[in-house]
């Protein structure tokens, strides 16, 4: 029995319509120890970001002459889905989306400014209800701008599919397993150019400039809260510090 | 505004996780209200001129669906709560209510109580789902009552006695459905209203209903969570019901969990279970097994089984069968079966039955509620009681009949009219009730159908004329043999027989050879020695031997089956060997191994239908695989999916098995209402055997029936009597039966005279007979 | 407070025109427009009379800034690990006034030591493990370390402490003397003002 991911009515399983995404929340500034931290969560799916840099590169044969190493971690803790499992660090799903997140940083990253130095971004899954890969890249752009660390853009990501013949923004989990396609887009909002576009599954080629068009929405949409976010929280930190000086 | 679902739930391996589910409320959602002033009124159906805005529950929902879908119940609103119970419990009802929602002609609205703030309610600790829900339903129709003041008043119908007590308790308006019935004074509208055996309803007084004095005729259906652990233990045995056609208190279950079919004898072992449910069987202990001939008869005398006046079968699947041998039979004795019985149903298959109601006195007293018994036309239905108030109306008509409950202390099910088709007997309102039974859908084409089609007037366009893949080749001259009024030409046809043959062949080869593993074929599967046995059996009576080393040296061993003087012998024996033979079936390529492609019938080793795409699904289905071959277009994608591929060929023989059988269904009605008044003499051949008498042919009209020598007599027993059958000997091996001082004999493709009339031994159950002229 | 007037800018937010501006701290150009590129206050101030463009100088500055990195031309603080003929490690612990979070290395080769006399440089009497010493960063170096010298009246070595244990004190640019037994020890010293 195919499950109705729309009713008639046009809502979907959990009150929203196609093109509303979840609820955002992010905080900076969690981790005392790490140079940059954030969270980020969008509805049920939490997400943690650490950044360590720019120190030196511990593998000297890795080291850019020219530019920063940027290196990137993610991991699922055991209980981020449903059934407590010890999850493999170094499984085939975790390396990919390690790299799709180092390769969507790195195009935002100045690294020409920090030559023979390293970045480290960790990220990991609290829990996972749909759309990690989106927020642990949300997450970690929130955490490398609190780390101060100079970039051309923030950037901003967001899933989008395509079930019952509708173009849906933000699908959580049950959407995604719904066996429709998944269309994960990063991109820098100001720029206007996207660091990373991948899709599961098949989709015609009329309907994906509509899922795309969509997912660009919602990709703008949670640019606009995290620039808010990232204004407020150095805000803060400025008065707390007193007047400011140059 | 964003609230969290959590609950507890079972995987299918057995882990108990915990699900948690984001939950938004919405402050957008309208009411559905045409005069609302303030929701938005994109969607809106409810008038102001309805006399009550009807919001109803669950149950009503799922019991009085026929009452909703009269057209005299408008402006109702259906909560997403109710909604989604009603989708887990049973689908067609769900498809129905849908089909309600979403008919721009009828006024029913659906509300999304569940999103919106304002009815949104949240499940206290310690609250069952029932009781939430029921909650919510109050929730919604309280905010309804505030919020549309100035319109027609709200109406919540529900027949939970808890839910109306809390409802009148909170201030909300409320009726049972029976009472808003009543109120609405249309007589006719009652017998919609279904029969359930709730306990907030009053008890029928069929039998006699309290509880210390109540029979219990069947076992109780064991609970579901007994079922379970006892279907992983392999215990129990899960399959679908299949009734025997012929004899409807036998049935067959087939499971994945064993490999034999289980055989299910009688009522009390069926317990309730109707063709086509998918029921948990236990197997009964092996003494318990039951050989064929052993068995008595019934329990009762209603459900005789007869052998009926009808068209002459033309292949085994058409010929009554049973495994029980009937009385009087000679069937090859089978060894004992596995026998179980049915301990609970999985999943219900009731639908709406046609047929019509036993004859029976009018009761003394006029506009009373009255129970009949309805009796399917589909012999494997059991007999359903349903009240009624206009049984003077319904007697001698074909009704529509749906299924309520089945408790354990009555005999028959009850059920609840739902609409008349027409006069029995009457030859519009018969098929009809044959389209019915076979599931042949007749009704028009759908506006969305109709607008795959080119407008008229169509003409060949330049498009068409540019196509790469297409010839024009209206400069040929092309003839057309088969318009109505044409002369025949024999030779004319046979030779486009003949292509038609070799055009199916070769685009079956052509299919199979680029999609070895989904091109649709058609197969003839070769009938086993033990099919063809009673042929070879009756033939070698009379002096002819059939060779079935292949379907050729049988082909020509009836060629060579000539009688003396008698014309007709070749067909008979050719007519004998049909019966024996099985249908040709459609299939995908992928599930069967190359030797079983093999078509008996037209001995080819391959072959599929191509050529009429404008009559039959499978040429359209095998049309796409020739195109895709072709590569003019791509392959649809239902051919990547073998569990799709293999259901659309099932359903394909499916649906030609059942068109076939409503065209003899109808040959047989015409039939009889051509031998109504209208009594004939006839010659008549024998064809078989039997204990009693014999079954013969009547060539001229093409029917085929029983003739009896001995009148049917039943014992105590119940059992057919075979005391006044010693005066008639059998010879089974020369297929003659004579009497006992040998003056009378008969043997098989005997001509005999017969006299064929159709008898009313009930009113409106015509019958035709054939009797003996001597 | 100057709360209402202050901009606060973002990664890619839009400042001017490249050709308008010159780009600071906290920017960059790309495409002849001038972005911010960390999180900050948009301070525009006049521009130093080094710069190629003549526009005023537009910055973003105020917000956390990332960790220190040493660069060339920057003064560093470092300790002394290893001492050879040719060269002595360092493990750079301040950038400037900054302490960074992870150490460097840096490496201040035989040539470095000082300005005048290099080839008869002595590195042990130089630098001894685990003296404290101020050296300016040449350049990125090789793969391993950083090149830091101390050819500088102001760089050099800072504190040390003596054979018997205690803090020494500078006597002259070549010498510092143990306050517990009076003797003298030869180091490069930083002459500090």
């Amino acid at each position: 029995m195919a499950l109705e991911f729309i009713s008639p009515e046009g809502l979907r399983l959990d009150g929203r319509r196609p093109a509303e995404i979840r609820q955002l929340r992010a905080n900076l500034g969690v981790i005392d120890k790490a140079d940059g931290s954030a969270t980020f969560e969008m509805g049920n799916t939490k997400v943690i970001a650490a950044v360590y840099g720019p120190h030196e590169v511990q593998n000297r044969s890795q080291q850019l002459l020219d530019q920063a190493l940027v290196k990137c971690e993610y991991s699922m803790a055991n209980f981020s889905t449903g059934d407590r499992r010890r999850k493999q660090k170094g499984d085939r799903r975790s390396v990919e989306i390690s790299l799709v997140i180092r390769q969507s940083m790195e195009a935002a990253i100045m690294t020409h400014l920090l030559p023979r130095t390293q970045i480290d971004i960790f990220v990991h899954v609290l829990q996972a209800d749909g759309g990690t890969r989106s927020a642990c890249i949300n997450a970690a752009s929130l955490a490398l701008a609190d780390a101060g660390i100079p970039m051309r853009d923030i950037v901003a990501s967001c899933a989008s599919g395509y079930l019952n013949n509708t173009p849906l923004l933000d699908l959580n989990y049950l959407e995604d397993s719904g066996g429709g396609p998944d269309v994960t887009i990063a991109l820098l909002p100001k720029l206007d150019k996207i660091t990373l576009l991948q899709m599961d599954a098949k989709l015609p080629l009329e309907m994906f400039e509509k899922v795309f068009e969509l997912g660009n929405k919602g990709c703008v949409a949670i640019a606009n809260y995290m620039r808010n976010v990232l204004l407020e929280n150095t805000k803060d930190l400025a008065f707390a510090r007193g007047v400011v000086k140059v | 505004m964003l609230q969290s679902k959590a609950f507890m739930k079972k995987t299918r391996r057995g882990q108990v996780v915990k699900v948690v589910r984001e939950h938004y409320l919405r402050d957008d959602i309208s009411c559905g209200a045409i005069f609302c002033q303030s929701c938005e009124k994109e969607s809106a159906c409810l008038s102001s001129s309805a006399p009550n805005i009807l919001i109803v529950d669950t149950n009503v929902t799922l019991h009085h669906i026929d009452l909703l879908e009269n057209n005299a119940i408008d402006d109702v609103v259906i909560l997403s709560v109710v909604l989604e119970e009603v989708k887990n419990r049973n689908l067609s009802v769900y498809n129905r209510i849908r089909a309600l929602c979403s008919n721009p002609m009828r006024r029913f609205f659906v509300f999304a109580n569940e999103h919106h703030k304002d009815t949104f309610v949240k499940t206290m600790p310690g609250e069952s789902p029932n009781d939430r829900n029921d909650r919510a339903i109050r929730s919604a129709s309280l905010w309804y009552q505030k919020h549309l003041g100035q319109g027609p008043p709200i109406l919540l119908l529900t027949n939970d006695i808890e839910n109306k007590r809390k409802a009148l308790q909170e201030g909300i308006c409320t009726e049972t459905v029976q009472s808003y019935v009543e109120s609405l004074g249309r007589p006719e509208l009652f017998d919609l209203v279904a029969q359930v055996c709730d306990s907030s309803l009053a008890e029928m007084d069929i039998e006699d209903s309290r509880p210390s004095k109540k029979k219990l005729i069947y076992p109780e259906h064991r609970p579901m969570s007994e079922i379970t652990s006892g279907l992983q233990q392999r215990i129990f045995h899960q399959g679908k019901l299949r009734v025997n056609r012929y004899n409807p208190i036998e049935a067959y279950v087939n499971s994945e969990s064993i490999d034999e079919e289980i055989i299910i004898y009688g009522r009390i072992n069926m317990n309730r279970a109707f063709e086509g449910d998918v029921v948990a069987v236990e197997l009964l202990p092996e003494d318990q097994w039951k050989e064929g001939n052993t068995l008595k008869l019934i329990e009762d005398e209603e459900d005789e089984v007869e052998e009926k006046v009808g068209l002459a079968p033309d292949s085994v699947d058409a010929a009554p069968t049973s495994l029980q041998a009937k009385p009087g039979d000679f069937g090859s004795k089978i060894g004992s079966r596995t026998c179980g019985r049915v301990v609970g149903i999985i999943k219900r298959n009731w639908h709406s039955y046609c047929g019509s109601l036993e004859p029976m006195p009018m009761p003394a007293g006029v506009g009373g509620a009255v129970n009949a018994l309805f009796v399917a036309s589909d012999r494997r239905i059991p007999k359903i009681r349903i009240q009624t108030r206009q049984l003077g109306n319904l007697l001698d008509k074909r009704i529509l009949v749906a299924v309520d409950s089945w408790d354990i202390s009555l005999r028959y099910p009850l059920g609840h009219y739902v609409k008349t088709i027409g006069d029995i007997g009457d030859r519009a309102t018969e098929s009809e009730v044959l389209m019915i039974e076979n599931d042949i859908n007749n009704r028009p084409f759908s506006e969305q159908v109709l607008a795959c089609l080119p407008p008229l007037p169509w003409s060949v366009s330049q498009d068409d004329l540019k196509c790469n893949y297409r010839e024009d080749i209206r400069h040929i001259r092309v003839f057309s043999v088969d318009p109505p009024g044409m002369y025949q030409i024999r030779e004319a046809n046979q030779m486009i027989e003949e292509f038609m043959l070799a055009a199916n062949i070769s685009v079956a080869e052509k299919i199979l050879k680029h999609y070895p593993l989904c091109a649709l074929l058609r197969r003839h599967p070769i009938p086993t020695p033990k099919m063809l046995e009673p042929l070879i059996r009756t033939a070698a009576a009379v002096g002819v031997k059939l060779d079935i080393t292949s379907s050729k040296s049988l082909a020509d061993s009836l060629d060579n089956a000539l009688g003396n003087n008698d014309p007709y012998f070749n067909k008979l024996i050719r007519i004998l060997a049909t019966r024996c033979m099985t249908q040709a079936v459609y299939f995908s390529s992928g599930e069967l191994t190359p030797p079983e492609y093999y078509h008996y019938g037209l001995a080819a080793a391959l072959y599929t239908h191509f050529t009429s795409p404008i009559r039959r699904y499978a040429d359209v289905i095998v049309h796409r695989l020739l195109a895709a071959a072709l590569g003019l277009f791509k392959l649809p994608a239902v051919f990547h999916d073998k569990v799709q591929l293999n259901s659309l060929a099932d359903n394909l023989n499916f649906r030609h098995r059942n068109a076939q059988m409503a065209s003899r269904a109808s040959v047989e009605l015409h039939t009889l209402i051509y031998f109504r008044n209208r009594p004939t003499d006839a010659e008549a051949r024998i064809v078989k055997i039997r204990s009693n008498g014999f079954i013969v042919f009547v060539p001229k009209f093409g029917i085929e029936g029983p003739v009896y020598l001995t009148p049917k007599a039943k014992d105590n027993n119940g059992e057919e009597s075979c005391k006044n059958s010693a005066d008639w000997i059998v010879d089974e091996e020369q297929q003659r039966i004579s009497t006992r001082d040998g003056k009378r004999v008969y043997m098989v493709l005997d001509v005999v005279h017969v006299h064929i009339e159709v008898i009313e031994p009930q009113p409106n159950r015509s019958k035709l007979v054939l009797t003996l002229l001597k | 407070m100057t709360a209402a007037m202050e901009k606060w800018r973002a990664p890619g937010e839009l400042l001017g025109w490249a050709s308008e501006y010159t780009s600071g701290r906290g920017t960059y150009v790309w495409n002849n427009k001038i972005y911010a590129s960390v999180v900050g206050i948009e301070v525009v101030s006049q521009p130093p009379v080094a710069a190629e463009t003549k526009g005023p100088l537009i910055e973003v500055v105020g917000g956390k800034r990332h960790g220190a990195v040493p660069e060339p031309g920057l003064v560093v603080t470092g300790k002394v690990g290893k001492v050879t003929g040719k060269t002595a490690s360092v493990e750079i612990v301040c950038v400037g006034s900054r302490v960074v979070k992870e150490k460097f290395s840096g490496i201040v080769r035989q040539q470095d030591v000082r300005a005048t006399e290099i080839d008869k440089v002595e590195m042990y009497n130089c630098f001894r493990p685990g003296d404290i010493i101020k050296a300016e960063v040449l350049s990125l170096g090789d793969a391993r370390s950083y090149f830091l010298t101390t050819a500088k009246n102001e760089l050099g070595v800072v504190s040390a402490t003596s054979v018997a244990g205690a803090k020494m004190v500078p006597v002259s640019w070549q010498e510092m003397m143990c306050p517990i037994t009076s003797q003298k020890e030869l180091r490069k010293v930083a002459k500090v003002v």
